[in-house]
């Protein structure tokens, strides 16, 4: 069996690569949602291919909006070492988050090592 | 499956976070009577994998991308439907308030859809279709391909409520795109259960009966 040490420095290494390759290899493409509404709104057919110019309309409903620090996953105007930032910084606090959330919410003060 | 802030109106997303709300709740319940403590870095490294696998944006064709959702992948390695909830409610939270993506008024119906939803038909159909067909990890990928395309379908529901889809026509765009989207996550997922579960194998408690299960929980 893996101790628990190297199981988590495992994960976090093959977070890390698949983040890295996320940044160069990931599909520019819209997602299912965004493909949906794009569709609904008249500028894709339901198979076809997303025009470059297809623009995605956020403000349906009037009301609340907010800007992240990192939106798109990319500190604005840094290229590439900006979105590797951005990866790192996400994969960084998911980790410290919810190992502090579950540390707290399982009643344990500290893990135990190894 | 993000929804954005502006695609469900201010009143409808409180409904939804009340929801919301109420499973996270459950899902600190879980942690807390669930949870050993030797298991607290496998759930955070679970969801420092999941967030960075959901930034993965791979092409599925017809002019889209999709990536994994991850709450199949939480609740079936960990064992509880909860367990989703607990890590994609976090990630979430980190996706919307720093990375933007998912709004902060409609994260209350992004928790429910792939937290939720996505945890629940994860779990039952793993279970459901385990008992069925015994490869612990084809039914993990089968039941990852459901967590994927009901979370979806649940989506544009919400978003007919909201006037902000047809009916038809969105469940038929987001009922063809998840179902292509689904399959990447039913092929990770089942790597990934594989992978886990021979690393650790006394997280495996699909093969473990209820007293060898109560006897790993304890330790």
């Amino acid at each position: 069996m893996m101790e628990t040490k190297h199981f988590v420095i495992a994960g976090i290494a093959i977070a890390v690569i698949i983040g890295l390759v996320a940044i160069f290899f990931a599909s520019a493409d819209p997602d299912g949602l965004e493909s949906s509404a794009l569709v609904l709104q008249g500028d894709k057919t339901l198979t076809g291919e997303t025009p470059p110019d297809a623009e995605l309309a956020e403000d349906v409903h009037d009301g609340f909006s907010y800007e992240s620090p990192m939106p798109d996953y990319e500190l604005p105007d840094t290229g590439i070492p900006g979105q590797v930032i951005a990866m790192l910084d996400g994969i960084g606090i998911s980790f410290i988050i919810v190992l502090g959330v579950a540390r707290v919410a399982s009643g344990k003060k500290e893990a135990k090592n190894g | 499956m993000h929804i954005p802030d502006g695609f469900i109106p201010l009143l409808q997303t409180i409904i939804y976070w009340i929801i919301a709300l109420l499973f996270i709740a459950l899902a600190l319940r879980w942690a807390r009577k669930e949870l050993s403590e030797e298991k607290v870095p496998i759930v955070a490294v679970l969801a420092a994998a999941i967030f960075a696998i959901q930034a993965f944006n791979l092409p599925v064709g017809m002019g889209t991308s999709g990536h994994l959702v991850g709450g199949a992948l939480a609740a079936i390695i960990l064992g509880s439907p909860y367990a989703a909830v607990f890590i994609l409610s976090i990630v979430l939270i980190i996706q919307g308030v720093i990375f933007g993506d998912g709004g902060i008024t409609t994260m209350g119906a992004n928790i429910v859809n792939m937290g939720v939803i996505g945890g629940f038909v994860g779990f039952y159909a793993f279970t459901g279709f385990k008992s069925a067909i015994k490869n612990p990890y084809v039914s993990a990928g089968i039941a990852a391909w459901f967590a994927c395309v009901i979370p979806a379908l649940a989506a544009s529901v919400e978003l007919w409520i909201a006037g902000t889809f047809p009916l038809v026509g969105g469940m038929i765009a987001m009922g063809t795109y998840h179902a292509a989207i689904g399959v990447i996550e039913a092929v990770i997922t089942a790597v990934a259960v594989y992978l886990i579960w021979h690393a650790r194998p006394e997280l495996d408690w699909s093969t473990m009966s209820q007293a060898e299960a109560g006897r790993v929980t304890a330790a």
